[in-house]
């Protein structure tokens, strides 16, 4: 069973691109800040970077993100708040091992 | 006939009495508005085409000259020219104007221009208009004074308009008020019987030929006040004050009954200055009140009355630079975490990849 899961993992992680890359990466950087990275601050950050210039496609990827248990979405105080998961910092850790490249965050400062 | 130059000079001739005016100006536009029997448009280029005004920059007006050179020069002969010190196209029109009258060898008499210019009042009024003031005055009048080929020179200010706080309108009729009534007196003379001594036109005009400083002043005369008392409570707030007075003039209107031989007291205090004045006596039977009209001619330094603007332009640029020291003041100290600092320089410095996964690892996730 364990050889199944493992491919369907290195799929799902294979058909992320940039901006959930961005999306993991940031999220995980808030949290170590102790900051709290919220949708409305991935909306900012990725329509700056020029990856989208509506919410709905952020919402898009930031639900692709949460099926795949990559990311999970806390409703904290009004604000519903990204924190990365183990899956996704798993899935970080390959995507960054592939080369992708990891952009700066408006909202966290670099 | 009164030649306006500028913005100023242009809405001032308007209001005089008395003859043609004919106004000179840069911008066509406001040319156009200015009541006049002649209208001369001075014509200046940039890099972008047709000027439409000197922006207070004399340089512009005194290329704008050029348009118009033989045609004011042959105008300015016999005649008036008013405008304002301050601006651009007035003043520096009147800067040429009044260079070429000084290098001139001699002016005849009846040749000669009279100037009428309106100064600004230097503690309200911007600093360009109170620098191009100090130019004009230490170098164009000045020359012109030196070489004799000038004649009265009129020196207004617009300081009465701030401290009554009067329209533009209301001070320009003002100044026209007081000069139509000086320049009235070879009429009245003329209109009234006379009765000691003469102004004709022809004295007048010799009188107006002569290279000075003309201050003037109309007041209706008190026959047993000292004259000194008189001047010194009648003063003409539109005009600077006089130096000591090198000649004279005045017009004496006495009412019926009255005794004319009060105008003896008035030559006797001009004899006391060593100063020889010209001067009528008429009866004039519409007053209630004897009125004197009173000029005097003074050779004040340019140098002298520049001094005044000088001195109330340093203290402005030393307000300024005090200002300028204090905007350049010291900031705020700035709170910084020392630790993001750290993290931002780390992350500049090191490797992405390496942090990323560090960071996973701290948080727990890995």
């Amino acid at each position: 069973m364990e050889q199944p899961l493992t491919k369907l993992f290195d799929q799902q992680v294979g058909n992320l691109d940039q901006a959930h890359v961005n999306l993991l990466y940031w999220s995980a950087m808030a949290e170590d800040r102790k900051m709290r990275y919220n949708i409305t601050n991935a909306f900012d950050d990725l329509k700056y970077l020029q990856h989208t210039r509506t919410k709905q496609a952020v919402y898009a990827y930031i639900e692709a993100l949460r099926v795949c248990c990559l990311l999970e979405i806390r409703e904290e105080g009004n604000k519903k708040n990204l924190y990365i998961t183990e899956y996704g910092a798993r899935a970080l850790e390959t995507l960054v091992n592939q080369g992708y490249t990891l952009q700066p965050s408006h909202f966290l400062g670099g | 006939m009164l030649i306006g130059i500028g913005g100023a000079g242009s809405k001032l001739s308007s209001t005089f009495d008395g003859g043609s005016n004919v106004v000179i100006n840069i911008s066509e536009a406001e040319l156009n508005k200015a009541k006049a029997a002649q209208r001369i448009l001075a014509v200046v280029h940039s890099g972008r085409g047709k000027r439409e005004g000197a922006k207070k920059n004399p340089e512009i007006g005194k290329t704008a000259f050029i348009s118009i050179k033989d045609q004011l020069e042959d105008m300015v002969r016999g005649n008036t020219v008013i405008t304002s010190t301050g601006g651009g196209t007035g003043m520096g029109i009147t800067w040429k104007v009044l260079e070429s009258i000084a290098q001139k060898d001699d002016v005849p008499e009846e040749e000669k221009t009279t100037f009428i210019l309106v100064l600004p009042y230097a503690d309200r009024e911007p600093s360009e208009y109170v620098d191009n003031t100090i130019q004009f005055i230490s170098q164009p009048v000045s020359w012109a004074i030196d070489s004799g080929n000038t004649g009265n020179v009129f020196l207004v200010s617009n300081k009465e308009k701030f401290v009554n706080r009067m329209t533009e309108a209301e001070f320009n009729g003002l100044i026209a008020r007081r000069f139509n009534a000086f320049f009235q007196i070879p009429a009245k003379c003329e209109e009234h019987a006379s009765l000691e001594g003469h102004i004709d036109r022809e004295d007048f005009s010799l009188y107006l030929s002569k290279p000075y400083f003309n201050y003037f002043v109309d007041f209706d005369y008190e026959h047993k006040k000292p004259l000194d008392e008189q001047l010194a409570s009648n003063t003409n707030r539109l005009m600077l004050e006089p130096d000591t007075p090198l000649e004279a003039m005045f017009l004496l209107e006495v009412p019926n009954h009255a005794d004319e031989r009060m105008f003896y007291d008035v030559l006797d205090h001009f004899e006391s200055r060593n100063v020889v004045p010209i001067y009528a006596v008429v009866r004039n039977p519409n007053l209630q009140v004897p009125h004197l009209t009173l000029s005097l001619l003074y050779a004040r330094k340019p140098h002298d009355l520049v001094n005044d603007f000088i001195r109330i332009s340093e203290k402005r640029t030393r307000d300024k630079i005090r200002k300028s020291i204090e905007q350049h003041g010291t900031f705020g100290p700035k709170k910084v975490n020392l630790e993001q600092e750290a993290m931002k320089e780390a992350m500049k410095a090191g490797k992405k990849e390496d942090e990323v996964i560090s960071v996973l690892k701290r948080i727990g996730k890995l």
